[in-house]
């Protein structure tokens, strides 16, 4: 067994949109809550931090229920409650930035002028990079509507673009038809990477009462679940867009199936359930990945140079 | 209402605690806290499953780091071995005895089920203990009022109110604490005997008999003396026969809680509540289980789940 508490000397870095990062594997936005995560292991040693999603005001997100379990999944509708930017820009970026970490600030809204209120305000500070969260199922207006349109994906990542010079990630939804014209229309409008993929939309259903579990009725799914179809998103988006960077997201509790990803065409991955189901799973998992990396030289060197397995 | 169960002394638990300092802390959770770390999901060994009552089950394992950092109404994380069912089950440490930790659950599912089947010598994963505890720093007249499966945290916090007791009475006799448990079940009470061990007096009652309310109307309020609170000024103080300083804690279903929280405002006690919540991870990361206070939005496993009634706005 892997002791994640000993000091690691990383052997296998990637490069993510000219990022830097210590290893492949950094945490999922949405299952990272730093207050409660430093406590549990050295959160500096991810290769990348993504935040919860921050909000130009505080948000006090979906009532409860927000959460029910499913085989290998679970269903969650927290509707991104976070304390606001404001907040952020004070608490936890210059936490984690004091910590060593590499930040990826998950930003979110109900607006194209909400998502441009927060991206104007993180442009002066010390946040590597930008994600740009156009795929969360569970608000009402804003998230996912805009992300699985193309047409309004792109006017907005365009105007987001001007606004600053961060690399910007798009994190892409599921939740629609064709991929790849979604993934074309964030890059068209000046996306520098894509991370893939945000919850799928589901629900479960109490059978004594007849009724959704979740208070919110649907949620999105996550978990082991959906390694296979996260894998596909990513492959699919791969062979359309050969040099995109991009994030692989969706199932991944073990360093071999973060090693699938790459292999999928992904410059880099993020652990989010399998950290609700054990506290120190992302940085296990990174540490097994550096390990495999060791046995498979040509990948290796490939993701040093920001290049992917094709 | 009907009398509730007589007054019982405490029994000696000493003998059968000496017996069952059973194992070492695993290597995992040992580097984690030499490094500065909270102790990390990790493998035990079962103790013990027991049935108490119909579907209702005691569960023991073996972890003397849970063992000996316990703290009055926290909870552990059970993880199945079914990679089908990967949410935690959240369980409050119902009682310590060595390095034996058990709580106390129903069979109300597919994961509780499978605990139920487990035998001695099983391994298990487990994380904890998890959640801000009950505050019994203060010494006090403690009323303990528990409803059904809310019952089990309480007799945790009884067994470390009875520690406290005992190291205070080489030195200290007038500082000690007192505790009264109240306790209300649908029918059979699966916890009186356990609760007796460590209380100073029990009381219970079931669906047949009252609730308990009509308990704390019947037995306590008439020991309930109101004096003016130093501290506040202005502000009035229950206190018992002895001086002490009520201090009432509850864990059970919503509408009992928030009738004990009412009772105890109109009796001028503090009051502290654990609540339940659909929980995700249990230790403040995935922020499914909310509940909304005078604070904002709260966090039930790692804000709570130990809320005092001003927290929650239950007068």
């Amino acid at each position: 067994m892997i002791n994640v508490y000993e000091p690691h000397e990383w052997k296998h870095g990637t490069v993510v949109a000219g990022v830097p990062w210590k290893n492949p594997v950094g945490t999922a936005s949405g299952t990272f809550q730093l207050a409660a995560v430093r406590d549990y292991y050295d959160v500096s040693q991810m290769g990348a931090i993504s935040t919860k999603g921050v909000s130009p005001i505080p948000w006090e997100g979906n009532p409860s229920p927000r959460c029910a379990e499913s085989p290998a999944a679970n269903v969650n509708a927290v509707g991104l409650q976070n304390p606001g930017v404001d907040h952020y820009l004070v608490d936890d970026l210059p936490k984690l930035k004091a910590m060593g970490a590499t930040v990826i600030t998950n930003v979110a809204g109900h607006s194209d002028d909400d998502y441009a209120q927060v991206v104007t305000k993180l442009a002066s500070h010390a946040s590597d990079m930008l994600e740009i969260n156009v795929s969360c199922p569970n608000v009402s207006h804003g998230g996912m509507s805009v992300g699985t349109d193309p047409v309004a994906l792109y006017k907005l990542i365009a105007h987001l673009r001007t606004l600053t010079d961060k690399p910007m990630i798009v994190k892409l939804s599921p939740n629609v038809t064709d991929i790849v014209s979604v993934a074309k229309a964030a890059v068209d409008g000046g996306a520098d990477a894509l991370s893939m993929i945000n919850t799928l939309v589901g629900m479960r259903f109490d059978t004594r009462t007849g009724k959704p579990i979740i208070a919110n009725r649907t949620g999105g799914v996550s978990g082991p679940a959906l390694l296979p179809i996260a894998l596909g998103f990513v492959w699919r988006v791969r062979q359309a867009l050969p040099d995109i960077p991009i994030i692989g997201i969706g199932g991944v509790d073990s360093g071999l199936k973060a090693l699938e990803f790459l292999y999928a065409g992904a410059n880099a991955v993020e652990v989010g359930s399998a950290a609700l189901f054990d506290p120190i799973a992302p940085l296990r998992i990174a540490r097994e990945l550096d390990d495999l990396l060791d046995t498979r030289p040509q990948l290796a060197n490939l993701l040093a140079e920001g290049k992917t397995w094709k | 209402m009907t009398a509730s169960t007589p007054v019982s002394q405490p029994m000696d638990t000493t003998l059968q605690a000496d017996t069952t300092l059973l194992g070492d802390v695993p290597p995992i959770v040992q580097y984690a806290l030499q490094a500065g770390f909270k102790a990390p999901r990790h493998e035990v060994r079962v103790h013990h499953v027991q049935p108490l009552t119909d579907g209702v089950i005691e569960f023991a394992i073996i972890d003397p780091y849970i063992a000996r950092h316990a703290q009055a109404g926290q909870f552990i994380n059970l993880y199945s071995h079914d990679d089908m069912r990967l949410m935690p089950r959240p369980f409050g440490v119902a009682q310590v005895q060595g390095d034996v930790v058990s709580v106390i659950f129903a069979v109300v599912g597919e994961g509780t089920e499978e605990f139920s089947h487990m035998r001695q010598g099983d391994t298990i994963d487990v994380l904890g203990p998890l959640g801000k505890p009950y505050a019994i720093d203060m010494p006090a007249h403690y009323v303990l009022v528990g409803g059904g499966l809310g019952v089990p945290p309480l007799i945790r916090t009884a067994q470390l109110l009875r520690q406290q007791h005992a190291e205070h009475t080489s030195t200290d006799t007038a500082s000690r604490s007192v505790t009264t448990a109240v306790l209300g079940y649908r029918n059979v009470h699966f916890a009186d005997s356990m609760m007796q061990a460590y209380a100073d007096q029990t009381l219970s009652i079931d669906d047949s008999q009252g609730n308990v309310i009509d308990v704390l109307q019947h037995d306590i309020a008439q020991h309930i003396t109101v004096v003016t609170s130093d501290e506040r000024g202005s502000g009035h103080m229950a206190v018992d026969e002895q001086g002490l300083p009520y201090v009432l804690l509850s864990c059970g279903p919503h509408g009992m809680m928030k009738a004990v929280a009412h009772w105890a405002a109109e009796h001028h006690m503090q009051c502290q509540l654990s609540l339940e919540q659909r929980m995700g991870c249990g230790y403040g990361t995935c922020v499914v289980c909310t509940v909304d206070t005078a604070r904002g939005r709260l966090k039930v496993c790692n804000d709570g789940p130990v809320f005092t009634r001003e927290e929650l706005g239950w007068n």
